[in-house]
Formats: C-alpha cells, structure tokens, sequence
C-alpha cells in the first residue's frame, strides 16, 4: 500500500460493524493494492454479572440457598486456575468425559487452558461423572466447580 | 477512550478506579481472591473475575491469573491501583507484549525509577538537586568511607531496590561504615533479591514534601501544587496534605520546575509523583514512584482533577485536560489514612467483623473506602480501612473540619487510628505546620478517658 495515504479506518471501522452484525467469522475486501482483512476474536463468555448490592442497612443478610449439591453427597471438581476450559484434547475430538462415565482419581477431566498453557484437570476421587458445570472453550474462574462426581462408595 | 479496564487491585484503590471508569462510561472488570468474595470492588465493577486464595503471591500478585482474567473478558487496559503489581516492570512488559495498555508509563521507565541509585543519578542529570552521597550504588566499604570524607556524617546507607526503610542504615562516624555496609547490604539481598545499596548525607530533620505530575503522550506535563506528608510512623505515612504549611513560594516553584525537568527527561506517561525531602530552606531528590499514589486524592480535592480519570485518558492517547487555573491550589486539603491498626498496642494489626460503619459527611468531606457494616477484614492484606480526605479554604478550618469529621467517624469490631488522628490534630506544633519526620517518633502517645494524646519526650 501506497505508505503516503492514509489507512482507510473508516471502512475498517464499517467491516467490523458489519462483521458483529452478521455474526461471521471473517470478512476480506480488496481494492486496487488495500486489501482489509477482519477476524471475529473467539466467542469470549460472558462472565457471571456482579451481584447488586443487598440492602441499604449495609449488614450482608445470608441468603438461604438452595441445598448445595456437595450436601447431597456431590463432590466438586474446581478450577486451579483462571483460564478457558475445554472438554477435549483439542478441537474436534472426543470429550475427556461424558455424564455418566466412570473415573478413576488421576484421569483427566478437563483441560483449563491459561496463557497458551494446557493444563489437565484430573479427578480427585474415584466417582460417576454427574454433571459438567461449565461451557465448553467458556472461561473459567479460579475456584470455579467444573464437574460434580458422586464418590464411590467405600 | 478504552472500552473495558481491569483493575488489578483490591480494596479502596480499586474501588476509587471503578468509580472513575464508571463515570467515564468505561466498562470495569474486577480481580479478586477468594479471601474478598464479600468485598465491594467485587460488587461494583461491571464484571468480576476470581484470580486466586487468600496470599497475595497466588492472587494479587499472581501474573498469569490476571493476564488470563483479562484476555477472558476482554479487557484492553490493565490498572494496576497501588501497591500489587504497580510498579513491577516485568507485569508492565509482560501487558505490553500481550497487547493489554498498561496504565501506568512505560516498563523501561518503571524499571529505571524502581532502581534508586538509577533513579538518583536520572535526577542528577536533569539537574534536579539530590542529597549529597555517592554517584550510583557503593560497592565497598571503602567506597561509602570516601563519600564519608566528602559529604560529611551522619551518613544513610539505602538499598538500590529498596523502600519503606529496609535495607537502610544510619551512619554515625566512620567507624560505624563497615558493619552498617555489611548489614545494608545483607537485609536489601534478603528483602529485594539486590544487595546493591547507595549512601547519602544523612538528614535528620527534614520534611517529606513531593510533586504529583501527569504527562500525556501528546508531549504535555502538569505539575500540582505540592503535598506534605511529613506526618509518618516507621516510613508509613499517616497524614499528608496540600499545599505544604508555611512553604516558602520560591521553594513551591522550585519544587514543581525540578519535577517538570525530571518528568521531561523520561519521556513520562501517566501519573506519577516525584519525592524530596525539605530542611534547612533546601529541597532534595530522593525517589519518583511511577504510580498513582494514596493520598491522590488531597491534590484532587485542591484542584478539582480527578486524577484517576486523566490516567484513562492518557492510557487513551488523549490529551490531559488540566486547566491553568487547576494548578494553584484551591484551599486546603488534609488527608488522614484510617488502618486496622491499635495505636495503643503499638499498632498491632487488626481483622475481624466491622460490626458498625458510619462514615462522616458534610460540606468539604470526603471518605475513600471499601467498608461497610458486616465486612469481615481479611487478615491477608495491608490494613488501610479508609481515607479522610477534608478540604476547606484554609489550613486553620480544614484542621476544624478533620477534628469534627474524625469525630464523627464511627467504626466499630476493631481497633483503628482514628484516635491518633484526633491526638495529632490537637498536637500544637502539629498545627502551627511544618513538622518534620521525626514528629511521631519525638512523642508516646497516652491514653487518656478513652482519647490518645500525643506527649513530647523530654529532651
């Protein structure tokens, strides 16, 4: 491109638009020399929204929740870290885990992906897989239950 | 403007950059640990992320985590607050190779001040004036023997990486060099991993005085009217004010022409603020924090900038909008820090529930804090509960504004420094203005039908 003209920012800024209205991946447009190229980022998550804050007196009440499924002899398995989970090795194959499966404690569950990291999240108990918690490529929180086991039984 | 920050803080300071963003019309993401599951910077940003347990090392401080927060939510700035990770040079290039704008100047430049003996010689060459004392680090004993000769004793002995007093050690005669060399030396490689230490001519009674700037990327740098914060325990400050009581105005411009010569040279970006120390009708160099600083807001409330919000728009690429007028300062403004402190048990950190929080209010009062009845106070970070910040036309009805309002301040669980405040504000030599130092340290402190009150030793 002719490195005395300015950059047409202007139809950048109208392919993006159009690129988050369509909902596409990808638009390319050539002119002449300018060729504009425009990627969507990868689907970010919509994190939990922050609470509104309780009350005007200030004292936090406790708000009763419902009966938390670990009572219900559930075991979670959380986040070590903040990052974006995955339920298979890589793209395109099959899932780690499935509802239903049994594991064994050490079997991989899950990969939490940080900072190009892949980091493989194993069962800390021998169990049935009751529930997945979390969005598959969805980011995850540290601390964040990602899977609800019920143990073996002794 | 930036669309989304993260705040890469807790506590007061992060709340203050979240309601700044939030006037700005910027979205805010909050970082927090699982020890501040309850806390309001939680609450009160737009989107919130948790990075970690309780210990700083694995939360706060903990860089991935908060890298990884903020590619989630797509954040495109990172505000560091104060303390944490703002002035970690490699959080600030590791932002900048992942392309998130830091807030805050430029790593180079976060390094090259974080280095004091660096720093001090940067100052030097900006004919800035520093205390008398070696060029660059001492890397003998003999080399601290020569500035000795030089300059004269009492002699400081600092560490290059150092602050907030480690590493530090005051020098008598020059038979004492050796010993406080090699102890210097010995607690800034324990405390910073850098034994490296520097020597000045040692100041005994002196002010701490400095200069807050902000410069923009388009070549403009403000320089305020100067803060005070003499008023210090153990290199802690307690009280700091602005402008400076019964400052000379030679010395006002003085100290506000060496910072602009300072910042130019470093091709500044952001806020920061730059140090001296003031005795004997002379003004010293002797740090630059690149930073936003705590007791910001005494500058703000004597020149109506919101300090914070000019940070975003430089980070923005926009120009500073500082008014002339902004620059000579509008009153008087004290700022009084409230910790989780016990003044009477010599100032034993507190935790705990805070059963009742009534902060005061009022014309001229302003309270930066993240409290609020039913908070439980971790015992896992620094014990700063809240800022008094009262602004009045002059020093004299800011002194009866921060009496009052302190008065007023009603928490309860714990054991705070609200009650050394009343006892500072009722010291007199407190004010007639202009203390040094040394003015905490000169004094015990007596309980007395439930107030404190300061006594002088005897000397």
């Amino acid at each position: 491109m002719d490195e005395n003209r300015p950059l047409p920012l202007g139809e950048v800024e109208q392919l993006v638009e159009l690129l988050r209205e369509s909902g596409i991946g990808e638009i390319r447009v050539r002119q002449g020399e300018t060729e504009i190229s425009v990627k969507a980022r990868p689907e970010i998550p919509a994190m939990p929204p922050a609470h509104q804050i309780m009350g005007t007196q200030g004292v936090s009440e406790v708000v009763e929740s419902e009966p938390s499924p670990e009572m219900d002899g559930l075991h979670a398995v959380r986040s070590p870290v903040v990052g974006t989970f995955y339920r298979a090795p890589a793209p395109g194959e099959e899932a780690y885990v499935e509802v239903g499966d049994a594991v064994s404690a050490g079997q991989t569950l899950c990969i939490v992906e940080a900072m190009k990291l892949m980091n493989e999240i194993v069962a800390d108990v021998s169990g049935e897989v009751v529930e997945v918690l979390a969005e598959n490529a969805g980011g995850v929180e540290y601390d964040q239950p990602l899977f609800y086991l019920r143990p073996d039984a002794r | 403007m930036i669309g989304k920050v993260l705040v890469a803080n807790r506590g007061e300071v992060a709340l203050r950059v979240i309601r700044a963003c939030r006037e700005l019309g910027v979205r805010s993401v909050a970082v927090y640990s699982t020890a501040d599951r309850d806390s309001l910077h939680h609450e009160l940003a737009d989107e919130s992320v948790c990075i970690g347990p309780p210990p700083a090392a694995s939360s706060y401080l903990n860089v991935p985590a908060i890298i990884s927060a903020a590619e989630l939510t797509g954040a495109d700035a990172v505000h560091p607050g104060y303390g944490f990770l703002a002035e970690n040079a490699r959080f600030a290039e590791i932002c900048e190779r992942v392309g998130l704008a830091f807030v805050g100047p430029a790593s180079g430049t976060i390094a090259r001040m974080g280095d004091k003996a660096e720093a001090r010689e940067a100052a030097a060459e900006a004919g800035v004036p520093v205390t008398p004392g070696s060029d660059g680090p001492c890397e003998s004993v003999e080399a601290v023997k020569r500035v000795g000769a030089e300059v004269g004793y009492p002699l400081v002995i600092k560490a290059s990486a150092g602050g907030g007093g480690k590493g530090m050690r005051v020098v008598e005669e020059e038979a004492g060099v050796e010993a406080a060399y090699l102890g210097a030396s010995r607690e800034a490689g324990a405390n910073f991993g850098d034994g490296s230490v520097y020597v000045e001519k040692y100041l005994e009674r002196l002010r701490h005085v400095e200069v807050q700037v902000l410069a923009d990327s388009h070549g403009e740098t403000v320089t305020f009217p100067e803060r005070d914060c003499s008023v210090q325990r153990r290199y802690q400050k307690l009280i700091e004010e602005s402008p400076a009581p019964a400052l000379p105005e030679d010395v006002r411009k003085g100290l506000m022409a060496a910072s602009a010569d300072l910042v130019g040279s470093l091709g500044y970006e952001g806020a920061g603020t730059v140090e001296f120390v003031y005795a004997e009708g002379e003004f010293y160099f002797i740090e630059m924090n690149t930073r936003l600083q705590v007791e910001h807001p005494v500058t703000e409330m004597v020149s109506g900038i919101d300090i914070v919000a000019e940070q975003l728009k430089v980070v923005s690429g926009e120009r500073l909008e500082v008014p002339e007028e902004a620059l000579s300062p509008d009153g008087h403004a004290i700022e009084f820090r409230i910790n989780a402190e016990d003044p009477r048990r010599n100032f034993l950190p507190q935790a705990g529930l805070v059963e009742v929080y009534n902060p005061p209010g009022g014309p001229g009062v302003r309270v930066d804090s993240h409290l609020y009845a039913g908070y439980r106070v971790p015992p896992h970070y620094d014990s700063l509960l809240a800022k008094l910040i009262v602004h009045a036309r002059d020093r004299e009805a800011s002194m009866r504004r921060g009496l009052r309002a302190l008065d007023e301040f009603a928490v309860s669980g714990m054991e705070t420094t609200l009650p050394l405040h009343l006892a500072v504000l009722e010291d007199e030599e407190f004010r007639r203005g202009g203390v040094t130092t040394r003015f905490l340290a000169d004094r015990e402190l007596e309980s007395e039908g439930g107030r404190l009150r300061l006594v002088q030793h005897v000397s």
